[in-house]
């Protein structure tokens, strides 16, 4: 359902060229080192993306979107089956290189019976203050 | 939360007085537009023309009680953005945060 659709972006200028933020977006050893614990990723499009994470979360994927030195997308599955698509995108910028991710989520089917308001109000208006009102 | 949706909750919640009503119903009640209006400094046909502009929003929902109205917020939806949006920002600044240290160490 689209209007449950939900994405988090960041970005940061980093102080690398672009060729090195490339490198540690798509090479598998660098990911390592960054990203999760261990990755794979065939940086072509419908090539695999894969994931393991320090406490032992695993998400595989598919690679989406591939311009080097441009933009990197591929799609990641938790193991509760919720999927989101991650997209990288990389410019120049005064300072290094800026980068921005953008992680664009599922519909979760999750129901949370009986929840109490107070709480979901302060989620809510932690909600408000990241999307910057 | 899509742009569409979230465009629908910020303009819902713009206007002050819905914001009063909110907070009104924040406390878990399940209250009449009558009940409403006798604890805000505004009309019952304020309350409802209010309460209208919030179910388009999803953010209140309405149950008939025999002949009677009640409303109820509906949260549940930005409960669940909310944390995901949470979650996942927090793990992208740590991860982002990895990556300039890694960055650095190459140079």
């Amino acid at each position: 359902m689209r209007d449950r659709e939900r994405s988090v972006a960041r970005e940061a200028v980093l102080d690398a060229s672009p060729e090195e933020i490339w490198e540690a977006l798509t090479d598998e050893r660098l990911l390592g080192e960054w990203l999760a614990e261990d990755a794979e990723l065939e940086p072509v499009p419908g090539g695999a993306a894969s994931f393991r994470f320090a406490d032992g979360e695993r998400r595989e994927g598919t690679v989406l979107e591939v311009e080097e030195g441009c933009y990197l997308a591929f799609s990641w599955s938790r193991p509760d089956g919720s999927r989101s698509v991650v997209r990288f995108s990389l410019e120049p910028a005064v300072g290094g290189t800026r980068l921005v991710v953008v992680e664009r989520g599922p519909a979760a089917a999750t129901a949370h019976a009986g929840s109490e308001w107070t709480r979901r109000l302060e989620a809510f208006v932690a909600a408000l203050s990241l999307v910057g009102v | 939360m899509g742009p569409e949706r979230i465009d629908r909750v910020f303009s819902a919640l713009a206007d002050p007085t819905r914001r009063r009503v909110v907070e009104a119903l924040a406390g878990g009640s399940t209250v009449t537009a009558s009940t409403l209006a006798a604890d805000l400094p505004i009309t019952r046909q304020g309350v409802a023309k209010h309460l209208a502009a919030l179910r388009r929003a999803k953010l209140v929902r309405a149950e008939r009680v025999g002949r009677e109205t009640r409303y109820q917020l509906d949260g549940e939806p930005l409960e669940d953005a909310a944390r995901w949006i949470a979650e996942v920002g927090a793990e992208w600044d740590a991860r982002l945060g990895e990556l300039q240290r890694l960055l650095d160490r190459r140079r």
